[in-house]
Formats: structure tokens, C-alpha cells, sequence
């Protein structure tokens, strides 16, 4: 029937997405499962397993400090991004006040100044505030970059809302606060998850403000850890170890993403659209 | 950027004459407004403008000065001498060229796939959750470790890639290098355009696209005609972001060829001569001359697409 | 979801606020004894060196070893911006030999006079101990140093070659006989390429820079060196990956079997027992090439030497703590656990150290006749100019390039232009 075709078209789809945006990742996953022997062998899947890596990496609190400061640290930024962000592009979609455009011009301004000049001057700001090495110190950059993507993001999207529904929901008897949790804010949810994500994952994989502005296991966060990684020597790379660490950072984001990607569209299905 | 849409508001606000009392009403709610609105904005504009604007201002200031960390008994007001210099160089001009051909390629490409996914991401019918993680996995993994194995699946004899092709190493060859590169940018960034695109094609109205069906439309014109007029301002986004981005392409260009065979980017010439080369005069200048280079692609996009930039027109206000 | 944003966002800000508060709680001195930050790169036994000398030091100092990171470029920005700062939290440096003379001329380190100076400089090699100074002053005490040798397969080579012309001529009789013959080195576009044209130039006889380091003389011997560095690239004895290897990958592709010859650092040895074990019992080293056959090669060396931070708040003991970490006791220890060759002549001819460094005396036998990279405070800049041009090797035409190089090593030297 047409459906079950439908349903096969689709899942083809699916599995082709799925292949290409994984091939390269499971890559990564056999590298980390190999020995070093046969490191190098070329092929896809290892012929010899170990989990030495990834006992390796867990071996030292190195590793599990910098997974708890990644956690910790974007998590933090990310959410006060969302809630800063949030406001400001509410009041940039919804109300008329000077400055506007100067608001989103130098939130775009410094989206787009290169970050690697930006980094010595922060460093020196920091060190004289006593921020260097801490988890604010991280954490007020992560926010000052995020933030201009989440207010172009979020102002774009709450441009898209049809705030006339409030009105017509309160002349239906609802009070303020529950027009605005009933009708706007499922509307508003897809752009804010979408804006929580991917500013998620810019705290979580940044590695340049990371390794400027940290020095010890204080602060330091996962990609950085892993510029930490030793060799057996100073010439060798120890890809075992990165490979099984990569791994194990994605998993978070897996995480995330999972928790987060229904409540992109369930805006939608909650009824506020129809007719 | 902000120019024209500062300069429409104040022309708005001077529009009709009004009598006292329609002002004085007017003037309070309006009032009202702007407190409001700036009291939202303050926070985010605090932040960014305390943690960032030094640091800029810092660095326009170095580009006018030649100063080398090395030989700082040197350091000497230039005005825009340094600039001349870049601008005249022609490993500058090269680097900008493939930095150019990266960004227009790529984000080309994953506009296409990126809409593509988008919406099977939104529509399929099955494995849905599957498919939206498992699609945004690639944008969430640490670049530098994607960019390595990479470099390891293309290099003959210790990779699954390279062996499929001839014997030669494509990581030593210009042309393929280069798109080698792209294939690495593509793959990492086509979840970030897709998950944008994807959020907004969740606000194009159900009942519009069951309308246009009912009147015959195909699912091309629904595409066309439906969708991607509501998509807009997240198109814009998408489109925006991830060109600035990809200008400023590094990670993945540094650990496949360290910039062999003339595959350096502009970041990475600004980089070597920032970092390695400790001369803050011309790495500043570099790093000015690639923002001034994304602020008029910026400029364009924004103007290109009119209305549907942020805090532009009157749309969805109260 | 709205309206637990500000129950959210308060606890966000109370976290804040007491993640603020430990803020001052830094790397303080605890009561009296000085702590003194060491600064230097992963090396997995250091540690016990450190802990060593604490006890010698018996309470005067306390060694504190700050890791860098694994990579040298990252080492040394982490490094530098830190001094450029002025930071006073870093006391002894860990730095790799070529950078030295930058970190000296922009004042970032304090110069060696007196005693420390002459601890410093008793027993150590001639060429280590030059890479320390600036100007004729003493800025660092050579901690390890390190030099390539000619690896080669003996089931497959008698004699191990004395020239580049011989070692081509051998790998080509053996790719004609239709067995392993290619000969394996570095020839990405990095600071390892510069490295093996300046053993070749060195080998050769020739200058890059004059005796001053300050102007770039690029004389005969020089574009020799890159005439032998292009033969070599278009010979058909090299690895398809060569233009795109570094060290590691060198010493894979060597593992991997196709290879007769490896022109690498004394690191592969330990790691050829390991990875490919088959493999190491046919190999065994030799003194690197040289240009010509009555002139031994002179090869370049690396390493790392120890200095002290002008802005360090205990000058004193830190030069203590730098000729403790470096004295030829502790530089065995390293040798024999890390694999680092010493800087310290003597501890060359020390028994233990037979069984650990069975290459030792070829590695001595280069030490004594190194060669250096150019000596500059210019260095970085000269790398990166030097490595872009001569990237690719196969591509060099030897006056064509030797006249562009000249220009613009003499550009980098006066920090004129840009850097590609």
C-alpha cells in the first residue's frame, strides 16, 4: 500500500543518512578498539581487540577531571547563553527601542572577528582578573561567542510566531501566563532547543579558548585533555588513546542531542496551529 | 549592517506630527517599550561587550603598529603600512583564493545536502530519533580527532579510503587534497545547517502545505512555493553562520596537509604569522582584513534576504 | 519549561557565585618553602627526576612539574603567552632548542653567569651547548639532546651507505631486483623538512646564515644541499606518502615493510620491538649519509634545554632546581627511561647505559660533529619560510630556489613580509 511504500522509501533514506554520517565515526571507534600493532593495518574492522585503551585513558583522574570541568563548564554557558539569548532576541522581535540594530551589528561583529586574535588580550584581561585557570573563566567567553548565534537564531524564530495567538487565547479566557505556556512558548521551543544544541556542542568541542585561557586540571576540558595525551615518545601519537577519548566525549552529546531533538518539533503536534 | 535599520526606525519614529495628547499617550507606552527592551538586552550586551570588545579594540589598535614580540625594542606606530604590506603579498592573495573556493564549494554543497536532510529528518516516517542523532553526530565530534582519522583514512597503507583508489597518496596532491578538505568540512557541518533548516522547517504551518496539496500541488511546488518562503529567516541563519565559519576554516586543513601544495587558509596564514611567527602587527592585520572580508559577505547575505533578517521589519511585533 | 527557567537561572547564578569564591586559592607558596614551577613537556619518568630533586634540595625549594601539552608548537605558545604577559607563575622552562635565542632576544630569560654557568657548561657537547647561547651569553643549560640516524634492513643491505648518491644507487638496485627498497624520512611541509635539508647542507659544507645569524648568505654549499634534496624526491625511492609524513608516519611506513632505509630519530628503535618485533631483529643503525664520501655526515640535533624565567619570583633557586633536573646523574635516568640521549659527555660511557642505548656511540659519534639549525631569534620565522618553499622537494629548481630563499630568508631575518 501506499503507506508501506512510503515506509521503505523513507527508511532507505534513513539508512543512507545513517552510513555517511557514521562510516567515519565507527572509523574512529575501531581505532579505538586496535592494538597498537596493528594500528596501522588500514583495515576497517580491527582484527585484533583490546580495550587497553580505554583503560589507559581512565587510568590517571586526568581524563575524568576534564570530562567533569567539560560537563560542568558547558552546561553553564549553555544555559545562560539560552537564557540571555533568549531575552534579547524576544525584546529584537517584538519591541521597537533604539540600538536595535546596533545590538544584532556587534553581536555579528563579534561572531565574526577571528577568535585567535581575540585570545592573548582575553588571556591578559583574565590573568589580571584572577579568572585565568578557572571555570568562569571559560565560561564568560563560551557565552560571549554563543550568544550571537543565539540571538540571530532565536530572533529569527520568534519572528515566525503568530503572537496575535496570545490575544486571541486571553480573549478565550486564558491568563497571561498560561496564553504564554500554552500557545508561545511551544512555538518558541523549537528554536530554543535548536539554539541550546548547537551552542552546546561549540562549548563542548572549542578547543582554542580552552587551551589559552587554562593550565591545569582546575579548568582544563576535554579537548584539551587530549592535546595532553602522551606517546610512548615525543614523536608518537597515541591514537588509541585519543580514539577511545574521542569516543567516550561524543557520548554526552549523544545524550544531548537525543534528549533534546523531539522537543524540537513537538511544538507543533501540541495543537496551537490549528485552523 | 546596522546602518540601514537604525535609520528606518528613526525614520519611523519621526513619521506623522501628532497632537499633545496623542504624544504624551504614545510617548509613555512607548517609553515603556524601549525600557523594556533594553533592560532584555542589557545582560547579553553586557557580556559580550565586556568580555570581547578590549580584545578587539586591541587587536584594530596592533594592526597599525609594527610590533614583533621577538625584537620588541622595535615596536613602532605604522598606520596602515602593515596593511599595504599583507594586501601587496602574494602567499595573502593565495591563501584568500583557496579560502574562498572552501567557503563557496562548501557551503553550496551543504545548503543542498543540508535541506535534504533537514527534511528527512523532520518527515521520515521511521527510526526518527535514530536518524536526528545519529545525523548529528558528525558536527559533535571534536574537529581535530574527525580531521585525524581522516588524515589516517586517506594515507595508503594505514587507511580504509586510500587503498580504494589508486596507489598514489591523495594527501600529497593539490587538487585532491583540496577536495579531500571539503569532503572533511561537509561532512563535519552539514548537521549544523541541517538542525537550523530542520527547526525551521518545524513552524511551516501543516494546514498550508494540506491546502496547497488539496489544490494540486506537487511535492516540488510545495517545496518551492510553501516551505522555503516560511524557511527563509532560518535559511538566512544557516546561510550566514556557517559562511562565516567556513572562511575561517583551520582545523581540518592544519592536520591533513599543515597547508601543503598551497592549501593554506587565511586563518592560517594569520596563525603562522600571529603565533609561530610572534609578529602582532601583521597578525592583527590579518585577522582585521578576514573580519572586514566576512563582514561584507555579511553585509550581502542580509541585504540579500531584506526582510527576513532579525530586528529589521515590523513583523511579529505587539 | 518557562517557568522553571527562573528557578533554573537562579541556581545557575548561585553556582556561579560560589564557583567565584575559591578564586585567590592559586599556587600559593605554602609557608616558607619557595615552589618553583617547571614548565616542560610530557616525558613519563620526569616526574621521579623531580621528585629526586626535591629531596637533594631538602626543603630549600620544591619542584613543581607543570605538563605542556604533547605537541612543541603548542608547548611554546602556551609558553609564550604567558611571558608576554609577565606571568610570575612559571619558573624553569623547558624549551626545544631552536627556540632559545627568540625567547632570549625578546627578554623573556634570564642569562647564566658565574658558577651556575660554568655547572652548566662543564662535560656538556660543544653543539648542544650552542644552541643555549645568544649574543656570547649563556641563556639555558642543555637538559637532553637528540639526532637522527640511518636505520636499514641487514637482510637486505650489506654494507649500510656513506653518501645520499650511494643510498639512492642501493635503493634502486633493490626496487630493480623487485624487493623493499624505498628509503623513508620526513617530507611534509613542517619544521622536520628543514631539519633534513639543513643535515644535508651542513653535510655539504654550507651556510644558510653567516656566523652572525644575521644575514642569509645561502652560499654554494647551500644549493648543493638542494640539488641532493631534489634528486632524492624525484630518485623513485621515496614512499608515495613522503611529501605528507612526519615522524611517526615515517617510522609506520617503515614498519609496514616496503622500506630498505629510514632516515629517523633513535624513537623508532623502541617502538620497532614493540610494534613490529619481526621486523627489528633485521634492523640495525648507522651513521646518517653524508654528501661526500671523505666527509662524514654532520646531522642536526634536537633536544631541549632548561632556562630560567625573567619573571620568575625565585631566580635563585630556580637555577638551582634547573642544573638539579639536568646533572649527569639525572640525564642517565632519562636516558635509560625515556629515551632522551643526554647532553653530558660523559654519561656516554657509563655501563648502564649498554643495554638501553645499544646505538649510543653512533648517536656520540654525530654529537661530536653536529650540525645546527640556523641559530636566530628569526629561527620560527626562517622555519616556516624555509619549509614552504622547499615543500614540495620534487619541485625545488636549485639556483631558481636558492635565489628565493636567499630574499626571503633575509626578510624573515628583519621580520619584514609575511609568512606563508
Amino acid at each position: 500500500m501506499e503507506a508501506r511504500g512510503a515506509k521503505w522509501r523513507w527508511g532507505l533514506l534513513d539508512v543512507v543518512v545513517v552510513v555517511f554520517a557514521l562510516v567515519p565515526v565507527l572509523w574512529i571507534m575501531s581505532l579505538s578498539f586496535k592494538t597498537t600493532a596493528t594500528l596501522t593495518d588500514g583495515h576497517f574492522i580491527p582484527r585484533e581487540w583490546t580495550l587497553e585503551n580505554y583503560k589507559t585513558i581512565f587510568q590517571t583522574d586526568q581524563f575524568v577531571r576534564a570530562l567533569v570541568n567539560s560537563i560542568g563548564i558547558a552546561l553553564i554557558s549553555t544555559l545562560i547563553a539560552v537564557v540571555l539569548g533568549t531575552m534579547a532576541a524576544y525584546a529584537i522581535a517584538r519591541l521597537d527601542f533604539p540600538g536595535k540594530g546596533a545590538l544584532v551589528g556587534v553581536s555579528l561583529l563579534i561572531a565574526m572577528f577571528p577568535q585567535v586574535s581575540l585570545v592573548s588580550p582575553l588571556f591578559d584581561i583574565e590573568r589580571r582578573l584572577g579568572l585565568f585557570d578557572t571555570w568562569p573563566g571559560l565560561i564568560l567567553p563560551y557565552i560571549t561567542f554563543a550568544l550571537p548565534l543565539t540571538i540571530y537564531t532565536l530572533s529569527a524564530f520568534f519572528k515566525q510566531i503568530p503572537w496575535d495567538l496570545e490575544k486571541a487565547a486571553k480573549m478565550d479566557g486564558a491568563t497571561q501566563g498560561e496564553a504564554f505556556r500554552k500557545v508561545i512558548a511551544p512555538l518558541a521551543a523549537p528554536g530554543v532547543f535548536t539554539t541550546a544544541i548547537l551552542a552546546f556542542i561549540f562549548c563542548w568541542n572549542d578547543f582554542l579558548f580552552a587551551i589559552s585561557l587554562t593550565s591545569t586540571e582546575r579548568s582544563r576540558t576535554v579537548p584539551v585533555a587530549l592535546s595532553f595525551f602522551t606517546g610512548d615518545s615525543q614523536f608518537e601519537d597515541p591514537t588509541g588513546s585519543i580514539s577511545a577519548a574521542a569516543v567516550v566525549i561524543t557520548i554526552p552529546i549523544i545524550l544531548f542531542v537525543l534528549f533534546f531533538q523531539r522537543r524540537i518539533v513537538s511544538g507543533l503536534t501540541s495543537g496551537a496551529v490549528k485552523g | 549592517m546596522s546602518a540601514p535599520t537604525t535609520a528606518a526606525a528613526k525614520h519611523r519614529a519621526e513619521e506623522k506630527p501628532l497632537s499633545k495628547a496623542e504624544k504624551a499617550r504614545l510617548s509613555e507606552g512607548k517609553r515603556a517599550e524601549r525600557r523594556l527592551g533594553w533592560l532584555l538586552c542589557a545582560p547579553a550586551a553586557i557580556v559580550m561587550l565586556g568580555v570581547a570588545g578590549y580584545p578587539i579594540l586591541y587587536s584594530v589598535w596592533l594592526s597599525l603598529q609594527r610590533y614583533d614580540l621577538k625584537f620588541p625594542d622595535d615596536r613602532e606606530f605604522v598606520g596602515l603600512s602593515n596593511y599595504v604590506t599583507v594586501l601587496s603579498n602574494q602567499y595573502w592573495w593565495t591563501a584568500f583564493g583557496v579560502t574562498m573556493l572552501i567557503t563557496v564549494v562548501t557551503v553550496v554543497v551543504e545548503l543542498v545536502l543540508g535541506m535534504a536532510l533537514a527534511v528527512i529528518m523532520h518527515r521520515t516516517l521511521v527510526g526518527r530519533g535514530i536518524v536526528r542523532t545519529a545525523a548529528l553526530i558528525p558536527y559533535g565530534i571534536v574537529t581535530v580527532v574527525a580531521a585525524f582519522s581522516w588524515r589516517y583514512a586517506w594515507t595508503p597503507g594505514t587507511g580504509y579510503l586510500a587503498n580504494l583508489f589508486s596507489d598514489s597518496a591523495p594527501l600529497t596532491e593539490r587538487a585532491s587534497s583540496l577536495a579531500i578538505i571539503m569532503l572533511a568540512e561537509i561532512w563535519k557541518t552539514t548537521p549544523f545547517m541541517a538542525l537550523l533548516l530542520m527547526a525551521g522547517l518545524a513552524l511551516v504551518p501543516e494546514d498550508l502545505l494540506k491546502a496547497a496539496a488539496m489544490d494540486g500541488a506537487t511535492a516540488w511546488q510545495r517545496f518551492t512555493k510553501v516551505m522555503l518562503p516560511v524557511m527563509k529567516p532560518a535559511i538566512l541563519v544557516a546561510l550566514l553562520f556557517r559562511t562565516l565559519d567556513a572562511f575561517r576554516v583551520f582545523d581540518n586543513i592544519y592536520v591533513l596537509t599543515a597547508g601543503a601544495n598551497e592549501t593554506s587558509s587565511v586563518s592560517m596564514l594569520a596563525y603562522n604569522n600571529l603565533i609561530k611567527g610572534l609578529n602582532l602587527g601583521i597578525g592583527s592585520t590579518m585577522s582585521v582584513l578576514i573580519f572586514l572580508t566576512v563582514a561584507i559577505i555579511a553585509f550581502v547575505f542580509v541585504k540579500l534576504f531584506g526582510t527576513a533578517a532579525p530586528g529589521s521589519s515590523d513583523e511579529g511585533r505587539r | 519549561m518557562r517557568k522553571t527557567r527562573r528557578t533554573a537561572r537562579a541556581g545557575v547564578v548561585a553556582a556561579a557565585m560560589a564557583l567565584l569564591t575559591p578564586l585567590a586559592a592559586c599556587g600559593g607558596d605554602e609557608g616558607g618553602t619557595p615552589t618553583i614551577n617547571l614548565y616542560y613537556a610530557p616525558e613519563q619518568n620526569l616526574q621521579k627526576v623531580v621528585d629526586d630533586c626535591n629531596a637533594e634540595a631538602a626543603g630549600r625549594y620544591r619542584i613543581s612539574y607543570q605538563v605542556l601539552p604533547r605537541g612543541a608548537d603548542d608547548q611554546r605558545v602556551q609558553m609564550v603567552r604567558r611571558l608576554a604577559a609577565e606571568d610570575d607563575g612559571m619558573d624553569v622552562l623547558g624549551l626545544d632548542i631552536t627556540w632559545t635565542q627568540e625567547f632570549a632576544s625578546a627578554d623573556w630569560i634570564l642569562e647564566w653567569t658565574g658558577d651556575n654557568k660554568a655547572q652548566a657548561e662543564q662535560g656538556t657537547l660543544a653543539g648542544p651547548l650552542a644552541s643555549a647561547e645568544y649574543e656570547d651569553k649563556l641563556y639555558a643549560a642543555p637538559k637532553n639532546t637528540n639526532v637522527q640516524l640511518l636505520w636499514y634492513r641487514t637482510d637486505l643491505v650489506q654494507q649500510p651507505p656513506t653518501t645520499w648518491d650511494q643510498m639512492i644507487q642501493q635503493a634502486l638496485e633493490l626496487k630493480g631486483q623487485g624487493k623493499p627498497y624505498q628509503v623513508i624520512t620526513m617530507g611534509a611541509q613542517y619544521e622536520g623538512l628543514v631539519v633534513l635539508y639543513n643535515t644535508i647542507v651542513a653535510s655539504a659544507g654550507g651556510h644558510i646564515l653567516d656566523d652572525d645569524g644575521t644575514e642569509a648568505v645561502f652560499d654554494q654549499g647551500a644549493v648543493r644541499g638542494l640539488e641532493i634534496l631534489q634528486k632524492f624526491a624525484s630518485a623513485g625511492v621515496t614512499s608515495p606518502s613522503f611529501t605528507n609524513s612526519i615522524e611517526d608516519d615515517a617510522r609506520l611506513q617503515f614498519q609496514g615493510g616496503n622500506a630498505a632505509f629510514e632516515l629517523n630519530w633513535p624513537f623508532v628503535y623502541p617502538a620497532m620491538q614493540e610494534g613490529a618485533p619481526d621486523l627489528a631483529a633485521k634492523v640495525k643503525w648507522a651513521r646518517y649519509p653524508g654528501v661526500d664520501a671523505s666527509t662524514p655526515s654532520k646531522v642536526t640535533i634536537g633536544g631541549y634545554n632548561l632556562a630560567v624565567s625573567r619573571y620568575s619570583k625565585h631566580p635563585e633557586e630556580a637555577f638551582d632546581a634547573a642544573l638539579c633536573l639536568r646533572d649527569a646523574e639525572h640525564q642517565k635516568f632519562s636516558a635509560i627511561n625515556d629515551g632522551v640521549p643526554p647532553t653530558i659527555e660523559s654519561v656516554y660511557s657509563d655501563p648502564e647505559m649498554a643495554k638501553a642505548y645499544p646505538m649510543k656511540d653512533t648517536i656520540l659519534e654525530e654529537l661530536r660533529d653536529p650540525a645546527n639549525r640556523p641559530l636566530s631569534p628569526a629561527y620560527q620565522n626562517i622555519s616556516t619560510v624555509m619549509s614552504a618553499t622547499l615543500s614540495p622537494p620534487a619541485s625545488i629548481s636549485p639556483e631558481q630556489t636558492a635565489k628565493e630563499l636567499r630574499g626571503s630568508i633575509q626578510d624573515a631575518l628583519e621580520s619584514k613580509g609575511v609568512l606563508p
